[in-house]
This record gives structure tokens, sequence and C-alpha cells, in this order.
């Protein structure tokens, strides 16, 4: 039987409506409009049971697709069927030179050894954080009796990780069914983690099993093991099968898990560290000298849900390869927290053409020094490009270049329409462009469109009549004081072309030949002057700029001071469409606060008709 | 008074004419008490209205599902019948919620017996059926539980 009730609506109040509509089509009740009577509580029960089942289904259903689930256990579920792994939280770590000094001592060793798990403290905001070392180090006696300790490679800088070492044993028993091994801590860095499987539980004979994504073929008998993050948020250690799929540990063999239990991010910014105990020598203990080379980077929390929505898909259909511009910008940022966004494009695509390669620009957190980045980036090509990229590409890296913008907004203003004051409202205009760039650019790949923002100002407030913004792009040039030098600075963007009235390039003030100059560009021409506050022109020819290839070029040019405290010239030019401004491969639009402003002019809009 | 009468050519109307609306309530029985046949009784008119006054009165604030201000809330009265209530406040409460949410009752007189050393009351409304002459009267108890 048809009837006017739709039992998948969300709505209480269109359900309630719905039953009471298919009542009104019969004679046998009649008080169902009356809130107090007793049908039409029973109608309450009936919507609500409604309501409740459509909220559940389309809940239920909502988890049931990655874009749209909200649960973490649901999104981690399905980024799992699509073979990726959910990034665990991840220790900070250090770069430290280490030295012994046994100068003087008699009959001391040509070599000593630093002990795996060797911990030093480190104080970050006031709370203490442990380090350690992951490895066993060897240092040898220089001579002198100072022994540097180093990596194997020969490296002085020593790695050091920040967490607290957790064990966790499990006996394996009999069971028919395929068992998982509970690590109930969220604070685990999988990466950390050893797994060893004893022959028994008081054997000193183990194996040691590796991740499985290291392994490089698996068979019945491979020691491969992985952990997964479990629904409650735990995690779970997995084996093979034993028959296809690796080793599966027998019945009376005793699993032995080691890992680090992370701050995350807490433990970032650490500069000054101090090993915790003297290292006994000949049973003398000697202090540990410790010189920081690198602060503490890299602390993460666990991958957010975002992230893994948006990489799961990406690195599903990068299946471990690096082919496209995608599995390398999905690779690099599941497996490096240090990295917050990074940009990739092919050798062709950049300027100059660079058939072969692969460039890979990364965007670090501010503050990250160029030791870890350096790291960073021989770990990209060691663990991953080396081995996933397609032959013969070899991947480049190139640093990030700030483009910022200098927009001077300027909008009618009605105070009559406002309860804010016209200086108020020149500040929250300024402030919300400040936030509109740390929202929607100062990233790759977000592209400035002039339109947007003036909408977004307009509707701000009622008393903002209309508005426009002069845009302007600049590049920074760091000269050396009193050395002839020559500086290429490619825009994003095609410049405007020389204008009889208005300056197409022009830099902030610096000290020239004892006068206060600018560089700006010959009125109707693209010949670059120093000219003086005055309008004299100091130098004739500095260079030119390119319209439409978008360069300035500044040729054999000194420096006599910089003025203002900062070590570096802005040049700015005015873009031939400043509607848009689209950043190219390694370019990151920001803004310049300091060059950029908020103006309102009064517009009260009233008019007093005049009759002559 | 004259009857009147209409011609066929104007629908044969010369039926009486009907001046006011007989409207009949029919209401589920909240006892849900089952007929011999198995099915459950009904309300009709004048018990149907009082069935629904005496449902809104025990019904507190937030009880319904998206309704959060239907009831009389009286439950909240009997923690400080001695205190912050007086019998005219009280009185208001029940007034006031017959009249926003049972339209059909008309109230004709509310009295009230407090006993707020037990955190009891007692309360008897008598109200009119709108459309119909019907006085009826309700009287509601409540006492707290714990």
């Amino acid at each position: 039987m048809a009837t006017t009730v739709k039992s998948t609506d969300l709505d209480f109040q269109n359900i309630k409506a719905g039953l009471k509509n298919y009542l009104r089509s019969k004679s046998e009740f009649a008080d169902y409009d009356f809130d107090a009577s007793g049908l039409n509580n029973i109608l309450d029960v009936l919507a609500y049971n409604t309501h409740i089942n459509g909220l559940t289904a389309n809940f239920a259903l909502n988890e049931a697709f990655l874009p749209t689930a909200q649960l973490r256990s649901s999104v981690v579920s399905h980024a799992e069927t699509l073979g990726y792994q959910v990034r665990s939280r991840t220790t900070a770590s250090a770069l430290v030179n280490l030295t012994v000094n046994l100068a003087g001592v008699i009959g001391r060793p040509a070599q000593i050894q630093l002990p795996v798990g060797w911990q030093f403290t480190s104080s970050i905001d006031g709370i203490s954080y442990t380090f350690r070392t992951l490895e066993t180090y060897f240092a040898r006696d220089n001579g002198s009796g100072l022994y540097e300790f180093k990596t194997t490679t020969g490296s002085i800088d020593i790695p050091i990780y920040e967490g607290v070492e957790k064990t966790k044993t499990f006996l394996v028993g009999e069971a028919d069914e395929r068992q998982v091994f509970v690590i109930p801590d969220n604070t685990i860095d999988t990466s950390t983690a050893d797994v060893l499987v004893y022959d028994t539980a008081s054997s000193t004979n183990y194996v040691t099993y590796t991740r499985l994504s290291e392994a490089v073929t698996i068979d019945a008998n491979s020691t491969v093991y992985s952990i997964r993050e479990a629904p409650n948020g735990f995690y779970e250690l997995n084996f093979g099968d034993g028959v296809s799929f690796g080793k599966k540990p027998d019945a009376g063999n005793k699993v032995v898990v080691t890992y680090l239990s992370s701050s995350g991010p807490d433990a970032n910014s650490g500069d000054t560290f101090t090993s915790n105990s003297n290292l006994t020598v000949g049973g003398i203990g000697y202090t540990v000298s410790t010189a920081t080379s690198n602060e503490s980077t890299g602390g993460a929390l666990r991958q957010s849900i975002e992230s893994v929505r948006q990489l799961a898909p990406i690195a599903y259909a990068s299946q471990q390869r690096l082919v496209t511009s995608a599995d390398y910008k999905a690779t690099i940022l599941s497996n490096f927290s240090q990295v917050n966004d990074c940009n990739v494009w092919s050798g062709d695509q950049n300027v100059p053409i660079d058939y072969g390669a692969v460039y890979v620009c990364l965007n670090f957190p501010a503050g990250t020094s160029q030791a870890t980045k350096d790291l960073v980036k021989a770990n990209i090509v060691t663990n991953f490009t080396d081995n996933l990229s397609v032959v013969s590409m070899t991947t480049k890296f190139t640093d990030p270049t700030d483009v910022f913008l200098e927009l001077n907004t300027q909008f009618d203003f009605d105070p009559a329409l406002s309860g804010f004051t016209l200086a108020g409202t020149e500040t929250g205009v300024f402030n919300y462009v400040t936030n509109y760039f740390n929202t929607n650019l100062n990233t790759f790949n977000a592209i400035f469109r002039r339109s947007n923002l003036l909408t977004e100002i307009d509707a701000l407030d009622q008393a903002i009549l209309s508005s426009r913004i002069d845009v302007k792009a600049q590049l920074r040039i760091e000269p050396t004081v009193g050395v002839v030098d020559n500086f290429e600075l490619s825009f994003p963007m095609k410049i405007a072309s020389p204008d009889d009235e208005i300056y197409s390039v022009s830099s902030s003030i610096f000290e020239y030949n004892g006068a206060v100059c600018q560089i700006k560009n010959k009125l109707n021409d693209t010949r670059l002057q120093i000219i003086d506050i005055d309008g004299n022109v100091l130098l004739d020819n500095v260079g030119e700029y390119k319209p439409l290839d978008g360069e300035v070029n500044i040729i054999g040019f000194t420096l006599d001071a910089f003025i203002g405290g900062n070590q570096f010239i802005k040049i700015s030019v005015v873009p031939d469409n400043p509607s848009v401004i689209r950043p190219l491969r390694n370019y990151v639009l920001r803004l310049d606060t300091s060059e950029s402003s908020a103006t309102a002019t009064i517009d009260r809009q009233t008019s007093s008709l005049q009759v002559t | 008074m004259a009857i009147k009468a209409f011609s066929i050519e104007d629908g044969n109307l010369s039926a009486s004419i009907v001046t006011t609306r007989s409207k009949k309530y029919t209401d589920i029985d909240l006892t849900f008490t089952a007929k011999p046949s198995g099915d459950v009784y009904k309300k009709f008119d004048a018990a149907a209205v009082k069935q629904s006054v005496k449902n809104l009165l025990l019904t507190s604030r937030y009880e319904k599902p998206f309704q959060p201000n239907f009831g009389a809330n009286l439950n909240s009265a009997l923690f400080a019948l001695d205190t912050d209530y007086d019998p005219d406040f009280i009185q208001d409460l029940i007034a006031d919620a017959i009249a926003k949410y049972e339209p059909r009752a008309r109230v004709l007189e509310i009295s009230l017996n407090l006993q707020p050393e037990t955190n009891a009351l007692d309360a008897t409304i008598v109200f009119q059926v709108v459309n119909t002459s019907e006085v009826v009267s309700v009287d509601v108890s409540l006492t707290r539980l714990r």
C-alpha cells in the first residue's frame, strides 16, 4: 500500500508530518494534531524511531566510504584496503657530536664503544625529554686522547631519538586461528620497533623479523611483520600465514617487541643535550661531551584523518612506484613528517628544460636546520627514489621560492551602516586579508585570484560598499655590500609593459654612492636605473626587465649599505594581469604585510537633490 | 423563526443548515487495554480531551523529542514547594500549558493542595471542552519518587 510516510527522511518534523498526513487520510483517529494527545505521543515515538534509523543508516553509509568517513577507525580501515600504511606517531630526532676526552690516561684503548640506548636529556619549554641512540657507535683515539664517535659512514653527526623504550613480550600459543599480538600503546613510533622471535620462552636464540614494507620478495619462510593501527587506536603486530605470506611464529615461540614511546611534536626544537651518565672506560667513568649539530625535529602525532583521506588513494594509484608527480608527493608526505608540503614536476616542465630529471621542492617548517633538510633529502633518494622511480630518472631538489604579494586594498565605507569605526574596519579588512593568505595560500599550487578575495571583503560588512586591490609581486635579492653582483629574478607571471607614468619595476630603498636610492625601470622603457629619492639618475643602466618572460635581470649592481634593518632588497613588479597570479613549480605566494595595507574612503551614500 | 427554503436550481439546499461545527475527538486509549477483539480501546470527545490534559500536565520540559518547551513542568516544582513556588505560580504553569498546547480545553478552575513537607501536590483542573457545553475535571497527583 502506498503511503505518504517517507521512512528515509532524516528530519524529525518531516517524518512526523508524514505520519500525520497518513492519519489525515483515515477517519479512525482525529486527535493527532493536538500535541498532548495520546496519538500525538505515539507519533512522536514512531517519528523518533524513524529519525534514529534514518540517521544511523546515514552515518553508517558515510562511514562506508573513504571520502565521507568521520571515524578514525573507518578511515584507517579504508586506507588499509588500499594497501596504505597509516603513519604512527613519530619521534623527534637530533644530530649530536659526541666526544670523550681520555687525554693523559695511561694505557687508554685504541677504540671505545658507545652502547645502543645511550641516553641524553634535553629540556624543552621547561619539560625534560629523554633521547637515546638506536645503534652502537665507535670512536678511535685521535692520538691525543680525544675520541669522537662516528657512524658507519664516517659522519660525526650521531642521530639520537626521543622516547621511552618499551618492551612487550608475547608467548605464542596453540591456535587454529591466525594470532595478532596487541600493543596497547597509542604513543608507539612503529618505525622504531624491533621484533625478535625466540625459539622458546627461555631460549637466547632469536630471529630478527623485518618490516613488511621493507621486504623485497615474500615467500612462506620470509621473516616479516607488520604493525597496523587497530580500530581502538592501539596497534597490532601481525605475522605471515606460514603458507605463502611470510613465516608464522610457532607455538612455544616468544615474541619480543621493543619500540620507542614518543612524545611526538612536543620534543621538537631541543637544542641542548646532556648525557645522562658517564662512559666507563677501564673501570672509570668519563664525561660524554655533547655538541648539537642539529636541533630535534621530525616529532609528529600520528597521521591525521584528513591526511590519510588525501594520500591513501594517491598511494594506491602509485602502487609503490614513483612514476607521476602525485606518486612522489604522496610517498614523500607519507614518510617524512618533517616536510610540511612538497611539489614535484618533471624536467620538461622546468625552466630551463632538463630532460631526465624530476624536480622535488620541499617546504619545511620554519626553523628547520640545513642539516635536517639535507638528511631528509638524502633519505628520500636512498630509501625511495633510487628504488621506486623509473630507471634513468634523476631526482633533483630545489628550494621553495617565496613570491611576496603587496596588496593595497581600498574600499568605500558607509559608517551609517556599521557599528564599527573606520579605523576598526580597516584593521578588520587587513587582518582578513592576512588570514586569507594563511588559509588559502602560503603553499604550493595555491593560486591568487583577486576577484575571489574582493568578493569576500565585500561580504565582510554591509558598510563595505565596494573595494579594489592594487597588486604587486615581489622577489628579494641579497647582495653583498661592496661587491659587484648580478641577479636574475624570474617571476611566475608576465610583468606589465613599460608605461609613461607608472614604474613597472621598483625596489625598496638602499644606499648607493652615499645617497638613498631605488632601482626602477625607466619610464616607457625596460631599462633599469638607480634613482635617488629626488629623482636623479645615478646609474643609467643596471640591467633590464623582460615583461613577457617575467624576468628582471640586474647587472653590475654594487650595494653600499642596506637601509631599514633588512639584509635584503625587495624588487617589486606590477603584474601584467593582476587579477590572477598562478605560482608554478617551486613558487609559494605569501603576503608581505609590511608592504600591504587596507584603506577606507568614506562614502555616506546620502545625496541631497539639488534643484537649480 | 421562519425556515428558509432554496430552489432546486440552487442545489436543493432545503436541508437544515448546521450553524455550529460538530467535531468528534478520537484518540487512542493510553492504558492500551485490549478489547476482546484484540484491538485497543479508543477515547472519544471529553474523555479524549481529559486524557490529553492529564498527559500534558504530567510531562516535563525536554521530555518530548524536538519539543523542549512542551509540558507543564510540574515535577520541577515538587522540590521547592515551600520556597520558590507559591500556588499562584503553579496555577499559572498549569493554565499556560493548557492554553498553549491543548486548545480543546477552556480552563474554568484550578484547585491546588500543596504538601511541601512530603514534596507532593494535588491539582484538580475543571475545564470546558471547547465547542461543547461539557464541563469535566481532571485530578493530578504528583509525589517525589526519590
